[in-house]
């Protein structure tokens, strides 16, 4: 997939990723990986930024921590990054319905006169 | 630096060159250039671990590893706004700090001074001169304009973003504008006190109006090179 197709939507995926527990920046991207079934491939590097970009919102809490002898910055939700990813849930559920909808081939007896 | 830890071990110099490429790329205060590549350092490392563990030597790991992080200039550009709006909102909050110490400090110089028939505070004073009257509300302007500024600054730059239009220009242009802002109000105050020198000293409190001319210059300098520095890094961004 490329970026550009997810371009809007990362910030959601990112938090839906967190939502099962804390995690630094290489599980995230590996979670991407796995969670799509190897269709989302970014740019590792571009994945930090975001998380950044998250943090400054206020909707991850990113923190160092030594486990296992490397530090890595680690990230957690917030509670508002939960509500945001509710939020994000829905339109979605909402967007992808219409569009599901939109995008199938009309009933036959619709499409002629 | 110690909130960065100590160093991590290199991985390897293709590793080291190839985060010395994305830092040459950041501007910056160099602490935030820090924290990111230590960051990026453990991710490149995990991931020359995962793809040690898949059978590659390290060498060849290390060299999967960087072609899964992406260009150097692409990581670099996604993190300038970062550094962009942490460095806007540095700026804007001692703005903000330092502008109500500042003005305190010239409210108590002009108050311990003879310049006219007292009323309350200052801009309420009978009898000033029209050039003190005058200058007094461009300084309100200044000082409204910078606090507005640095206000927007902020709030384009942390958590309020969540419900703003992702504009990376819009916290360094609001800092930018506070500093000039800034610049302004202490500017006046310093040419107000130099036309009161030129015509009456005499009325003046020596040690206070000293003071408050000392804090409006060196506030002055540090101002503009705040403001010029978010230029700079505005003009980084896309």
């Amino acid at each position: 997939m490329r970026p550009e197709t997810l371009k809007g939507h990362l910030d959601g995926i990112l938090l839906a990723v967190l939502d099962p527990g804390p995690c630094h920046g290489y599980a995230i991207m590996e979670a991407l990986r796995v969670r799509s079934g190897g269709q989302v491939d970014l740019p590792t590097g571009t994945v930090y930024p975001a998380l950044h970009r998250l943090e400054r919102a206020g909707l991850v809490k990113g923190s160092w921590s030594a486990a296992g002898g490397r530090r890595r910055r680690v990230y957690q939700l917030t509670p508002a990054g939960r509500h945001a990813l509710d939020a994000e849930r829905s339109t979605w559920r909402d967007f992808s319905a219409a569009v599901t909808a939109l995008l199938q081939p009309a009933p036959a007896a619709l499409s002629s006169p | 630096m110690s909130r960065h830890g100590p160093p991590e071990p290199a991985g390897g110099p293709a590793v080291e060159r190839y985060l010395a490429e994305v830092t040459a790329r950041l501007a910056g205060p160099g602490r935030a250039r820090a924290g990111i590549v230590a960051e990026l350092r453990s991710g490149l490392l995990d991931a020359a671990d995962a793809h040690r563990s898949a059978g590659l030597p390290p060498a060849q790991a290390a060299l999967a590893a960087i072609r899964e992080f992406g260009e150097p200039a692409r990581v670099a550009d996604g993190f300038r706004a970062e550094i962009a709006a942490s460095q806007a909102r540095r700026v804007a909050v001692a703005l903000l700090v330092t502008g109500p110490l500042v003005g305190l400090l010239w409210i108590a110089a002009a108050s311990a001074s003879h310049l006219a028939l007292r009323l309350g505070l200052p801009w309420q004073w009978a009898g000033s001169p029209a050039g003190l009257h005058l200058g007094i509300h461009l300084v309100a302007v200044a000082v409204g304009v910078t606090a507005w500024a640095g206000l927007l600054g902020i709030a384009a730059s942390g958590r309020l973003t969540r419900w703003l239009p992702d504009r990376p220009r819009r916290a360094p242009t609001a800092a930018a504008v506070a500093g000039f802002g800034a610049m302004g109000a202490d500017g006046l105050g310093l040419a107000l006190l130099a036309a009161q020198l030129a015509t009456a000293p005499g009325r003046l409190s020596p040690a206070l109006a000293a003071a408050a001319a000392v804090a409006s210059a060196a506030r002055l300098l540090l101002a503009g090179r705040a403001a010029r520095r978010c230029l700079a890094l505005r003009a980084t961004l896309a």
